[in-house]
């Protein structure tokens, strides 16, 4: 699935924050900074969030 | 003949490269508009390219084309607000153009752009352009014609007038101005007809109107009446001029009338318009009104050289119309129509709309970006507008 | 009484819970929301197991927790109003006896014990009837009727039972066999 900029914003925000509080990282990493151990994550496709959407964004029309 | 022959095979190579394009983008998976398909097919018939490069010209369009896509949850509402805003505050306040070498002046610069937007049913400046058929459009001589069918007429534009006190007649003498507008005396009759309380006839060339009661008072009142008598033309249209734009004559008018003038023989239906939008939508419906909207907006913005994107123009034009009527924007209009009543008072006469909500009961569901400011919720817009959910498979697939 | 069923709810997952083990987070997390704790529908939760998370959780704006809603099953005591209970007498007060009733507390009322009026003496823990000279005592194991239920306003884990044994085949275990030795020897 592609994100939005708005969807990957508030995917990383809100790892950054779980993080923060204390939740494990999923990667080994030296970094001690929430949020880039969240766009770390991110960018490595393991953060285990997802979006709801209400109806999928579509780029093409229905067939 | 031989031209015939020629666009027709044109015809058929931008067929073909429709095809081709709507082939790569199949193979592909991708999408691309119909109406951009067209434009860069029309531009590829000219060229000669070979394949590979064709395909990285589809490509290319591609990619400007997803770049311009709007992200989900955009707030394109402010961005369009602002993007016409912010031009709007370096518009002349109040300016009067002249189209063209004709005396015709137009209402532009941010008036216009206001009674666009306000949809007001009259514009301050009513304006026609009115393009002609194949068979006008080149000869001045026709074209003159047209404009004489369309543009008002009176009495004075073609006679002189005289008062005969001592007979109590008023006296209208035909000038060579009838000849050019292709009347005759007896169409003046016909209009003085109308005028109440008098009767006319034609004596030695000239039109003699007798009143019916002799008095002094009547004479003074009916001259008025006579001298703007209308001989010929349309309602409302007071002048019109013609101009050659490129090899054609369109012609210009001052007031509008858009119903009678689609009626007038010679007339392109298809292109003849008017800056009057609500004209508009009574003869052509929403949809042409919306397109109304878009250029006389755009038109107005380009005309003072400032550049704003059509799509916010189209965003603004589309919620004015989206109901089937134009509304305005503002109290009476799209903010006053809002359903939810926090957004409604956070706009406008904020206790009259609470305490209507109060008596009637009305719910607010919290679905709009006013009242969730005022609730202190996230908006549903951005980053606010995303829900999230923790992902289990990837929780249990981690070290 | 108590009964087992399947209960729904959505419990609050704190970031550090958020790894591989969350399945195990989750069991311990109801345990620790549910279990001892007394829930409107399901009377006193006592155990729970099988966890099962439904869905997945939601995150809400500015927050670290998790909003899971889970299922699972629970072993819950829950008093019904006239039902017919057991219970042990626990404590004895000035206005009647306290009684275990399963896991809860509930009141047997000093007007509500005998048929007969009754001397509180808190010295020995004990209840007297002044004529029948019966006598309830700590310790002691009874029948009763549940005739008030009520949750607590301030707590809303502590629930108020009312008991009465003025009713026949209700009282101390003992009694309820001396009756019924009566009786079989009346009827002989």
């Amino acid at each position: 699935m592609e994100y939005t900029r708005f969807e990957k914003a508030r995917i990383i925000g809100a790892r950054a924050l779980q993080i923060s509080m204390g939740a494990p990282p999923l990667l080994e990493v030296q970094k001690k900074d929430p949020i880039e151990i969240a766009v770390l994550e991110f960018e490595e496709g393991v953060t285990p969030i997802t979006v709801k959407r209400e109806r999928e964004t579509r780029i093409r029309p229905p067939v | 003949m031989a031209g015939k022959t020629k666009t027709l095979s044109k015809k058929e190579n931008k067929a073909k490269i429709v095809e081709k394009i709507k082939k790569i983008l199949k193979a592909r998976k991708d999408y691309l508009p119909p109406s951009v398909i067209e434009e860069l097919s029309l531009k590829l018939t000219s060229l000669k390219v070979s394949d590979k490069k064709f395909e990285l010209i589809v490509e290319k369009t591609l990619e400007s084309y997803k770049q311009h896509l709007i992200d989900a949850n955009e707030a394109c509402g402010i961005i369009a607000a602002q993007s016409i805003g912010e031009p709007g505050t370096q518009m002349t306040m109040r300016t009067f153009h002249y189209a063209g070498v004709a005396e015709i002046n137009v209402t532009l610069g941010l008036p216009r752009l206001i009674e666009i937007v306000d949809a007001r049913k009259e514009p301050s400046t009513p304006m026609m352009t009115i393009y002609l058929e194949e068979a006008y459009q080149v000869n001045p001589k026709l074209a003159q014609e047209v404009a004489n069918e369309i543009e008002v007429t009176r009495v004075i534009d073609l006679c002189h007038l005289e008062t005969d006190i001592t007979n109590l007649t008023i006296n209208i003498i035909p000038t060579k101005e009838i000849e050019r507008k292709h009347t005759s005396l007896d169409k003046i009759l016909n209009a003085l007809d109308k005028v109440p309380k008098t009767s006319s006839r034609i004596v030695d060339g000239k039109i003699e109107v007798t009143m019916d009661e002799p008095s002094y008072k009547r004479l003074q009142s009916s001259f008025k009446t006579i001298r703007n008598l209308k001989v010929k033309g349309i309602n409302g249209i007071n002048r019109s001029v013609i101009r050659r734009e490129g090899r054609e004559y369109v012609i210009y008018t001052e007031g509008s009338n858009f119903s009678e003038v689609l009626k007038i023989k010679g007339v392109d239906r298809t292109r003849t318009t008017t800056n009057n939008i609500q004209n508009i939508y009574e003869v052509l419906g929403v949809e042409a009104a919306r397109n109304a909207i878009i250029t006389e907006a755009a038109s107005t913005l380009a005309e003072q050289a400032l550049i704003v994107d059509q799509r916010h123009i189209m965003l603004v034009s589309d919620l004015m119309t989206y109901d089937g009527t134009i509304k305005a924007v503002g109290r009476h209009g799209i903010s006053g129509e809002k359903s939810s009543v926090l957004a409604r008072a956070a706009f406008e006469i904020t206790v009259n709309h609470l305490l209507m909500a109060g008596q009637r009961g009305e719910r607010d569901p919290l679905n709009g970006v006013a009242e969730n400011i005022i609730v202190g919720q996230p908006i549903s817009l951005g980053t606010g507008a995303v829900q999230l959910m923790l992902d289990f498979n990837k929780l249990a697939k981690s070290k | 009484m108590y009964q087992l069923t399947k209960m729904e709810g959505i419990i609050a997952i704190p970031p550090e819970y958020l790894s591989k083990n969350l399945k195990e987070g989750l069991s311990e997390l109801v345990r620790e929301r549910y279990e001892d704790h007394l829930d409107k529908e399901h009377g006193f939760v006592l155990l729970t197991w099988d966890v099962k998370p439904i869905g997945s959780g939601i995150i809400v704006h500015g927050n670290p927790s998790i909003y899971q809603k889970v299922s699972f099953d629970a072993l819950s005591f829950k008093p019904v109003l006239h039902e017919v209970v057991d219970g042990i007498v626990c404590k004895v007060a000035e206005f009647g006896a306290f009684c275990h009733v399963g896991p809860l507390d509930a009141l047997v009322h000093v007007s509500q014990i005998m048929d007969d009026y009754v001397d509180v003496n808190l010295v020995n823990s004990r209840i007297i009837g002044k004529e029948s000279k019966k006598a309830l005592a700590l310790g002691d194991t009874l029948r009763a009727r549940i005739v008030a239920l009520s949750v607590s306003e301030l707590n809303p884990d502590e629930l108020k039972i009312g008991l009465t044994m003025r009713q026949p085949g209700l009282g101390k275990h003992e009694w309820i066999k001396e009756e019924r030795k009566k009786k079989e020897k009346e009827a002989k």
